[in-house]
């Protein structure tokens, strides 16, 4: 399921953070000329898109991406600091296995590594199914990454859902944002806003 | 003309037509099912929805029904009331948002779906007690009656799949009259449905007889899921259920079982779309098949079907449908089979419009809650 939304344009930027680290920004602009925009801080320039995507088609429909998604679940969602087990690799065949086996408790997931929004939410759904809880990684816990995390999480079922971040973290749960799209403070970056989108 | 299912004799339908206004003044429809029980809860439920948030889905569903099954002390009958609401709330925030309704489930990947027409079991002269009908059927050459049925629903409407139901009294009826079908409309995609009216062993040895006709599926061939997960592992046809998997918490243990190869999910049966929607991805990710199950809905529903599978790419099976059987509707726009599709309706939402005067004239009882 990408994002429902007729795509006029799409346009990736690299861009340094205020960390010093690389980013993939992307912006899409779908049919009436919203514009949307996704990043990530790993090098797959799809998943920002995806991203992007389903920005614009929410910032189109004036609500926040969670009721693309079926709803919110929750406004707060758990923020842990889980320094050592490792996110689940991005993997059906081996996600599939560990389930029937019985291996989790908690499917702990990457969201930027499985490369699409609708992985995770069948992914979510999986653990609904299977009374499993779900974790969505950071990886760098970069504000951007919380944030789209949240908005994520928002909309899964179960009390278990909940971000890990791998550094310690002050606040043990974030709010989810309810602004059209998916949530995310572009103006967190200085870079971000520098950006020459084409047009 | 009488049709002899495998657990009734259906002369009417009964549903409850739901009509929900937004405080935006949008209207959403929904529907579901009519029995007295089922329209009491689903006026009570609206009660609670009033003042609510139409976006907030899971939150009206957690006060519904609970957070959990165990909650829900309203059973089945709660969950196709509150899908009848749910539908009207997807309706009436889809049209707010001015997308159609496959578009806010997910992306409306087709225009038009196939649609499977039902066969009766038998086909009765007129309505009569249950010794007519075992009378009937143990004439073996009344199967005919059936297969012309059939024969008569390809020249109407087109139809490339079929559904015969079974009264699961002879399984030499069964045999020969799907035999017949087959034999009759080659290209056709058959799938064949007692409603777990035989028992396990009989349904086995059944199902290995009628494996070479390389059926589309079977239908809920016995009952439980451990009698369909035997029958399964001694056929080649695939198995679907649509009673056995028909909430959250089953689904996990049939594909644990291995029970079942399709899963024919009923939006009232699992109790709305989101729920539906889970079901479709989860099923497709550990390798079953999603399906849409339907049972004599309006128009309403029968439209909400075509708009899941039109966003549900996991959907890959023809609809169930059986409005074409209805003698009337309640909808403004007719909603037609042809060349076996039924085609999506163009606009926001699910894209119709309510009839009140036909709605009027079908309406046994009506409420308006404020």
């Amino acid at each position: 399921m990408a994002a429902p939304a007729s795509i006029e344009h799409t346009h990736v930027h690299s861009i340094r953070l205020a960390s010093g680290a690389e980013a993939l920004a992307a912006r899409v602009r779908i049919a009436g000329g919203t514009q949307g925009f996704g990043f990530t801080l790993n090098d797959d320039a799809g998943l920002a898109r995806d991203m992007a995507a389903w920005d614009a088609l929410a910032r189109s429909k004036g609500v926040p991406l969670a009721v693309l998604l079926g709803g919110f679940h929750g406004k707060q969602v758990k923020l842990e600091w889980d320094e050592n087990n490792p996110a689940l690799p991005p993997d059906w065949s081996a996600l599939r296995k560990g389930i029937l086996d019985n291996k989790f408790d908690l499917l702990r997931i990457d969201p930027f590594a499985w490369g699409s929004l609708e992985q995770v939410t069948t992914i979510a759904a999986a653990a609904a199914a299977f009374d499993l809880g779900i974790a969505l990684l950071a990886p760098n816990a970069h504000a951007w990454e919380i944030q789209y995390c949240a908005t994520l999480a928002a909309t899964f079922r179960g009390e278990d859902t909940r971000i890990i971040v791998r550094s310690q973290s002050s606040f043990s749960s974030i709010p989810v944002s309810t602004q059209p799209g998916i949530g995310i403070d572009w103006t967190l970056e200085p870079a971000f806003q520098k950006i020459q989108w084409q047009s | 003309m009488v049709h002899a299912g495998s657990m009734y004799v259906i002369q009417k339908a009964e549903r409850t037509v739901v009509e929900m206004e937004l405080e935006n003044g949008a209207i959403g429809l929904g529907d579901c099912w009519g029995t007295p029980e089922v329209y009491a809860m689903a006026q009570s439920f609206a009660k609670g929805w009033i003042g609510k948030d139409a976006l907030d889905r899971f939150a009206l569903r957690s006060a519904t029904l609970g957070k959990s099954n165990y909650d829900n002390k309203y059973g089945r009958n709660g969950r196709a009331a509150y899908a009848g609401l749910d539908l009207a709330a997807w309706d009436a925030v889809a049209r707010s948002l001015k997308m159609s309704l496959a578009e806010l489930i997910g992306g409306r990947t087709r225009e038009s779906v196939d649609v499977v027409s039902t066969l009766p079991a038998a086909i009765l002269p007129k309505a009569g007690s249950r010794k007519d009908l075992t009378d009937h059927l143990d004439l073996r050459a009344n199967t005919r009656l059936v297969v012309e049925f059939a024969l008569e629903q390809v020249r109407k409407f087109g139809f490339r799949s079929f559904k015969l139901k079974s009264a699961a009294y002879s399984p030499e009826w069964d045999v020969k009259l799907l035999n017949e079908l087959k034999e009759a409309l080659p290209l056709a995609r058959l799938r064949f449905d007692p409603n777990a009216n035989y028992g396990p062993a009989a349904a086995t040895a059944l199902c290995r007889r009628l494996d070479h006709l390389g059926l589309e599926f079977f239908e809920d061939p016995t009952g439980e899921m451990e009698g369909l997960a035997r029958l399964k592992a001694a056929v080649k046809t695939p198995v679907a259920t649509n009673m056995w998997v028909v909430k959250d918490e089953q689904l996990a243990p049939a594909i644990r079982r291995q029970a079942v190869d399709v899963v024919l999910g009923d939006l009232f049966m699992w109790g709305g779309i989101d729920a539906l929607r889970r079901m479709a991805k989860v099923a497709h990710a550990f390798g079953l098949k999603p399906a849409l199950h339907s049972v004599y809905e309006t128009g309403i529903a029968t439209v909400a079907n075509l708009h899941l599978a039109s966003a549900l790419p996991e959907v890959e099976y023809p609809n169930d449908a059986s409005l074409h059987f209805m003698s009337a509707d309640v909808l403004a726009e007719p909603q037609t089979v042809v060349d076996g599709k039924m085609t999506l309706p163009k606009g926001d939402g699910l894209g119709v419009t309510l009839d009140r005067g036909r709605l009027d004239k079908l309406a046994v009882e009506s409420a308006q809650l404020r």
